[in-house]
């Protein structure tokens, strides 16, 4: 089951997300200015949002992690040292 | 290496393939990418000279390569049970599921003769591809991807099918297929 952990903190409220989401699992959520988490289970983990969000204030759990073999190895080594 | 080209050198005959020619994995890296900006590139360019028409060229051999891969697969009229077969002939490389909205009891949707079903592509070398070039999704290569399945479907199902393309994202592209029982 997908789980979607948003980052208050670092949610600016553009509602990017909201817009962007085909299946409406966001909303914003105007009292406190930020995107909230309204239908999880509609989520298809595309990462659209991912992709979207200017503050990287998003995290999908509990996904299938799509292959990414178009990255370099060795840039996929040299992030991995950093992080 | 340090950049520099290494040479295999030894005694090729017809009967064995040297064992150096196979090559490691950086090797195999580099054709991948290359193959890639050149698949994307051709895109590309196809998309400039013909327009629209890419598409239906893109489209055309897609179909081609489905209906040849999908030819020894066994034929059957249930559309849960082809789509196990199709996931078989597109591999790992196009892993997809059925997917449907929470608010839907089944997979399969039905409008008068036509019968729908919402598929979810998690992984595609073609989506790779376009990353890696840095072309926008939904264009000509897409449509090989949508050829591929329609020539796949029309082979196990003996039936004309269409995938349209619902959403693209990084991660997974949703596509409807329909299955057209009249086009029998």
């Amino acid at each position: 089951m997908v789980e979607i952990v948003i980052d208050e903190d670092a949610c600016v409220g553009c509602g990017s997300c909201v817009e962007d989401c085909p299946n409406d699992v966001y909303e914003m959520d105007e009292a406190k200015n930020k995107t909230k988490v309204v239908k999880v289970e509609d989520c298809m983990a595309c990462l659209s949002c991912h992709e979207i969000c200017p503050a990287q204030a998003m995290e999908h759990q509990d996904i299938h992690v799509a292959k990414r073999l178009y990255i370099d190895r060795s840039v996929k080594d040299a992030i991995n040292r950093i992080i | 290496m340090n950049g520099e080209i290494e040479e295999i050198r030894g005694t090729f005959k017809p009967e064995l393939i040297p064992a150096a020619t196979g090559g490691n994995i950086d090797d195999y890296e580099k054709a991948l990418h290359t193959l890639m900006k050149f698949v994307g590139s051709m895109s590309s360019a196809l998309e400039q000279v013909s327009g629209r028409g890419a598409n239906a060229i893109v489209y055309q051999a897609g179909k081609r390569m489905g209906h040849e891969a999908s030819k020894l697969m066994e034929k059957t009229d249930d559309l849960e049970k082809a789509m196990g077969e199709l996931s078989e002939v597109l591999g790992q490389e196009f892993y997809f599921e059925m997917w449907k909205p929470s608010s839907q009891d089944n997979y399969t949707v039905e409008r008068g003769d036509e019968t729908e079903v919402k598929l979810l592509f998690m992984d595609c070398v073609v989506r790779q591809t376009l990353r890696r070039t840095g072309l926008p999704q939904k264009g000509p290569l897409c449509y090989l991807l949508y050829g591929y399945m329609v020539g796949a479907v029309e082979e196990v199902m003996d039936i004309r099918g269409k995938l349209d393309i619902d959403h693209v994202g990084p991660n997974a592209c949703l596509k409807t297929l329909t299955i057209k029982w009249s086009g029998k």
